[in-house]
């Protein structure tokens, strides 16, 4: 199908715009999606409201029904203006019908995307003031149907969420968003906006100038109609001044080095953000139509590259795990969760306090002394103040956030805590002597809950009265960004505690895996191997760091060697304590990191070990010092070979974490290490699978 | 038959620090939240439970008018659940337990959140009315001639800021600054700078031996933006004090022939004091262990001039009240706003003389000193305004349960002329 060209001065008649396309795939007695109601003042009212759907998306027959109707607008000369609104409680547009994008063959993808660009510019080219009434999220195409009116408002209203975040999914704004954003804002903040994805709610899309007012979701409807009424400037092609030479031409060259320098297998993949870059600094320079078709050929490279549709599963998998429950605990009632004790006043610790506080959990933060909660309220204090910086938090979310916890380096009575966390020294006979005294202290019912990383929450559990409320939530670090939390289950463990365990973290955003209790559970287990297996290689390298390179080059989000920095030898040799104990000699051998400890380096905690400065401004370096421990053979391996030997160790220990049935699939071991470890979901994790 | 009278479930006060040391930082409310928070999770019960609550501050921040509410919500009682902040001068503390008392007593609710907090670091600073009128013409101006010509109108004396920590402690209507009303006791009762130092010295003694009892009161506070520390400990006692060192500091509030100096008056501190309290209903359904009941309490007028002798007019009615002769008090809370003051008290319940002047009848009877202030007193400790009176209650509690002795008594003069007096008993 071709894009065809509108010219908004034409005749309908003559516009040559075709409606009514009829689709193979589009069953005709489909239901209607859209009311259509004019009003007394000439406004015509559109409303999307798909029947027995949550959440309205686009697809081929939600798109050529809004069609008919704007083609309609078009012949009608009574009416005065279009506004467009949703019915839904949370959800105004979801964007594109992501199921549909993931399994159409490429053409009728092509299609898919040629009739969402078409139908947008029938809806710019009316002669009428267009508006969208935002209220629920409005993301992807919902957000690039918006872009074609000529007035956004939104509701001020938590629901209310609005961005781009097509780069996340592999994908680039397609429907006009690469080509109206940059016209609308300018390319600076459309180029940052797009590449990161980011989803904004309503005020700070007002600030970025997404929308042109918020205001609260009673008046909506009503200020909507006040502006309708007001004269506007119609088919505004706007023009912004950094579409000006050269200035698209140094933001591509600038953009482009800045994230292939940070994210290096950028370079070797068909990357959506680069190629959003692309698309919108050459778009700039050209007219508009000409920039939609750039997008149309950015997403037949995309689409053809099969990263999209891993990236897509991935997204898919991982709203399936953060918004639902595994199959057996659907009808399991959860309980409510809202006083929380978290033991140890560690790094851990006041993460998950912090993280928790966030979502609205009353905490209690205990340790053994009054000095060890002093560092724990300063972590907590520099998150707050980080998360007001970075306009995670207002002031306002920060306050009272931060009042919900409380800290204690007594022995209080805990029969208010519906559970508690303990995030303290990974040491067994300390943490059952902590879990006995917990239970003395805490109702029969309270929830106990270790984070251990790899210790065995069963045995553990042995120190308890009432073991079945035991379980492992297994956090990683930092608590207040990691998606991912394990959840471990042991075999008697109630599958109230399961469910509730499930639902909580879930309510703080993140995603949880059920796991089996087995030593390092899934992300540590596999990537302790391959942390061990990437020492082992660098003992025979001239130049370690090579190993670094390879893996980021691979998609990891930090070399190994770096990784193992930032854990720390000492915790890294103690989980590989535990699973050599367990797995024996599979867990790769190698002395290079206790020869290192024993010369005192620790990692970033001393700012020595495979790199150093830390904390300088141009970020770590290499540290020579490593040098002195390694034995550099002759004829070191290629990047390729160093990629082929530790993706193979991660793989061998996924295929065995599956046959021990330590998760219930593929597919959860895959999402956890992707969430966890970072592992690039464009890459298998389980080659015999396809 | 059961008691309207109010127990006492549990208390507990942040540390008191000097005004500008560690917990300056804080502002009332602040210290109040923490001492709060302190209190339920040391107790482990529910903020649910409260039906009321009641705080006392004197200089109740701008910021925070019902300092209360703020303090309430903040530390998680639901929103449902009133609060009101409480003012009489330095017995804020002291009145919001005694407005508990009366609530109860009415039936208007069963638990009640009660305490004091005072940052007397973050007194403001203030502009004259004067001054405040030029800003307001300058906002209101017009153009920039007229913002010139509004800004012509301010003269350097418009900038020269009034203390609020100063206004606070003079009396408006006898127009004396607090220490001046001690300096009228010294003279009036014959009390000698050396006796007052002597008294001095004793409380910073008599604290500085009591560390590890006062350590049960105190939750530690977690201060600082940038290094956050943990403050564990009152920070005004002085281990290293003498009467030397307390002989050679200059007099304040009369320069040539005054007596009254800052080692012999209480210290200006921040601080907080949270307490819970309920009916004896309350204590038994859930299961309390109280640290005592309010026998019954009183306040009562005296001369502005001399309102350091508040408490003797106080104590009278409020043993009265109890029933109680000052012989049957085993622990007696005399708050140490000045040592001239508590002197001079001392001397009106014991000497026919000296009561006369004060008001009494007759001599309530002589104090003996091993019961009156035990761990110390404001002058060692300090004296946060609004929090000191509920101090002075949690102190002589937590004294009869490590005693195992039965009755306290705990009195307090008020700035503007008044006392206050309470009594308690364990059960």
């Amino acid at each position: 199908m071709d894009l065809l060209v509108l010219d908004p001065t034409q005749d309908p008649d003559q516009d040559g715009h075709i409606s009514q396309v009829t689709h193979s795939h589009v069953t005709p007695v489909s239901p209607p999606c859209f009311r259509k109601e004019v009003d007394s003042d000439g406004i015509c009212w559109l409303t999307f409201d798909t029947p027995n759907a949550s959440a309205n998306v686009w697809n081929f027959a939600t798109l050529e029904e809004f069609d008919r109707h704007i083609e309609e607008l078009h012949r009608d000369h009574e009416v005065c203006a279009l506004i467009i609104r949703g019915s839904k409680e949370k959800v105004f547009i979801a964007g594109a019908d992501l199921k549909m994008v993931q399994t159409l063959p490429s053409e009728e993808l092509y299609e898919l995307l040629a009739l969402g660009q078409d139908v947008f510019t029938h809806l710019e080219s009316l002669r009428i003031p267009k508006i969208a009434a935002i209220h629920g999220t409005c993301v992807g195409g919902g957000f690039e149907m918006a872009l074609a009116c000529d007035y956004r408002v939104a509701s001020k209203c938590d629901s209310t969420r609005i961005g781009l975040p097509e780069t996340q999914l592999g994908l680039i704004p397609a429907w006009g968003g690469s080509t109206r954003l940059p016209r609308l804002i300018g390319l600076p903040k459309a180029l940052d906006l797009i590449i990161r994805g980011k989803i904004m709610t309503a005020d700070q899309a007002k600030r970025q100038g997404l929308v042109h007012e918020v205001v609260p979701e009673e008046h909506l409807m009503s200020f909507a109609k006040k502006m309708a009424l007001k004269p506007m400037r119609i088919n505004a092609h706007h023009f912004h001044f950094t579409q000006v030479w050269p200035i698209p031409q140094w933001l591509r060259y600038h953009a482009k080095s800045l994230l292939t320098s940070k994210h290096s297998w950028m370079k070797e993949v068909q990357a959506s953000p680069l190629i959003a870059i692309d698309v919108i600094t050459h778009g700039a320079s050209k007219s508009i139509e000409e920039s939609l078709l750039l997008e149309q050929g950015a997403i037949r490279k995309l689409a053809d590259s099969g990263m999209t549709k891993s990236l897509i599963e991935t997204f898919l998998r991982k709203e399936n795990a953060s918004k639902k429950l595994p199959a057996p605990y659907i009808h399991v009632k959860p309980r409510s969760i809202t006083h929380v004790a978290v033991i140890g006043a560690g790094v851990m610790g006041s993460g998950i306090a912090y993280a928790l506080a966030c979502k609205g959990t009353r905490v209690l933060l205990c340790d053994t002394s009054p000095d060890f909660i002093a560092r724990g309220v300063d972590r907590i204090n520099q998150l707050f103040q980080a998360g007001v910086k970075n306009h995670v938090l207002t002031r306002k979310q920060a306050r009272e956030s931060k009042d919900r916890i409380t800290f204690t380096s007594e022995s209080v009575p805990m029969k208010r805590m519906d559970m508690v966390i303990e995030a303290i020294v990974e040491e067994m006979s300390v943490k059952k002597q902590l879990f006995a005294d917990l239970a003395m202290r805490c109702r029969d019912d309270t929830i106990l809950a270790t984070n251990t990383s790899a210790l065995s929450v069963m045995e553990i559990a042995k120190a308890v009265p009432y073991p079945e409320r035991v379980v492992g939530l297994h956090f990683f670090n930092p608590a207040h960004l990691m998606p991912l939390v394990e959840v471990v289950q042991l075999e008697k463990t109630l599958p109230e505690v399961v469910t509730t365990m499930m639902r909580f973290v879930q309510s703080m955003g993140k995603t949880p895996i059920l796991v089996r209790d087995a030593p390092g559970f899934i992300v540590n287990r596999i990537l302790v191997p391959y942390l061990l297996g990437a020492v082992k290689l660098a003992v025979d390298m001239r130049d370690p760091w090579m190993i670094d390179d390879a893996m980021t080059e691979f998609g990891m989000p930090m070399g190994p060697l770096r990784l193992l920095d930032e854990v720390g030898f000492d915790v890294a040799l103690h989980v590989e304590k535990t699973l050599r104990n367990a797995f024996g000699d599979r867990v790769p051998q190698c002395s290079l990191l206790s020869e290192m400890m024993a010369h005192g380096m620790l990692g970033r905690k001393n700012d020595r070990g495979f790199y150093s400065a830390f904390q300088s401004k141009n970020g770590e370096q290499p540290n020579p010092e490593v040098l002195t421990f390694l034995q550099p053979k002759v004829g070191s391996l290629t990047k390729a070979q160093i990629i082929d030997q530790l993706q193979g160790l991660m793989q061998d220990e996924a295929q065995r974490c599956l046959d021990d049935k330590v998760a219930a699939s593929a597919s959860d071991i895959e999402l956890a290490m992707t969430l966890g470890a970072g592992y690039p979901p464009f890459r298998h994790l389980f080659p015999h699978q396809t | 038959m059961k008691t309207n009278s109010l127990f006492i479930v549990a208390g507990v006060r942040t540390p008191f620090c000097r005004a500008g040391t560690s917990l300056a930082e804080m502002d009332s409310v602040e210290l109040g939240r923490l001492a709060v928070n302190g209190l339920f999770a040391r107790t482990g019960l529910d903020p649910a439970l409260v039906d009321e609550t009641f705080f006392g501050c004197v200089a109740q921040p701008a910021n925070a008018a019902n300092m209360a509410r703020v303090i309430a919500l903040r530390a998680g009682v639901p929103k449902e659940k009133p609060a009101m902040t409480v003012q009489r001068n330095c017995a804020s503390g002291m009145e919001a337990v005694t407005t508990a008392q009366d609530k109860l007593s009415a039936q208007h609710g069963e638990v009640f959140l009660v305490g004091g907090g005072e940052s007397m670091s973050q007194m403001p600073l203030l502009f004259r009315h004067e001054a405040a009128i030029k800003f307001a013409m300058l906002s209101r101006a017009k153009g920039f001639m007229g913002k010139a010509g509004a800004m012509a109108a301010f003269r350097a004396q418009d900038f020269a800021p009034l203390i609020a920590l100063k206004m606070g402690l003079t009396d408006p209507v006898a127009a004396l600054n607090m220490g001046e009303t001690a300096e009228i006791l010294a003279r009036e009762f014959q009390i000698s700078r050396e006796e007052q130092d002597t008294f001095a010295l004793r409380s910073h003694q008599l604290a500085s031996s009591s560390r590890e009892m006062l350590h049960e009161e105190i939750i530690p506070v977690y201060a600082g933006s940038k290094d956050v520390k943990a403050i564990t400990e009152d920070n005004g006692i002085r281990k290293d004090i003498s009467l030397e060192k307390l002989a050679s500091l200059p007099s304040i509030f009369d320069l040539l022939t005054g007596s009254v100096t800052a080692g012999n008056a209480s210290q200006i501190t921040d601080g907080a004091v949270a307490l819970l309290t309920c009916s004896e209903a309350k204590v038994s359904t859930l299961g309390l262990k109280p640290l005592g009941r309010v026998v019954s309490y009183a306040y009562t007028g005296c001369d502005p001039e001399r309102m350091g002798l508040g408490p003797v007019k106080a104590i009278e009615l409020a043993l009265k009240r109890a029933g109680w002769k000052l012989q049957d008090v085993d622990i007696i809370e005399i708050n140490e706003a000045f040592a001239t003051q508590v002197l001079a008290v001392l001397k009106c319940l014991k000497d026919r003389v000296y009561a006369d002047r004060a008001g009494l009848e007759a001599p309530l009877g002589e104090i003996d000193l091993s019961t009156l202030n035990r761990q110390g007193g404001s002058i060692a400790l300090g004296h946060p305004v609004g929090a000191s009176g509920a101090r002075l209650i949690l102190t002589a509690l937590q004294q009869l349960h490590h005693t195992h002795k039965k009755r306290a008594l705990v009195s307090l003069c008020i700035g503007g002329g008044q006392g206050g007096a309470v009594c308690l008993e364990t059960l």
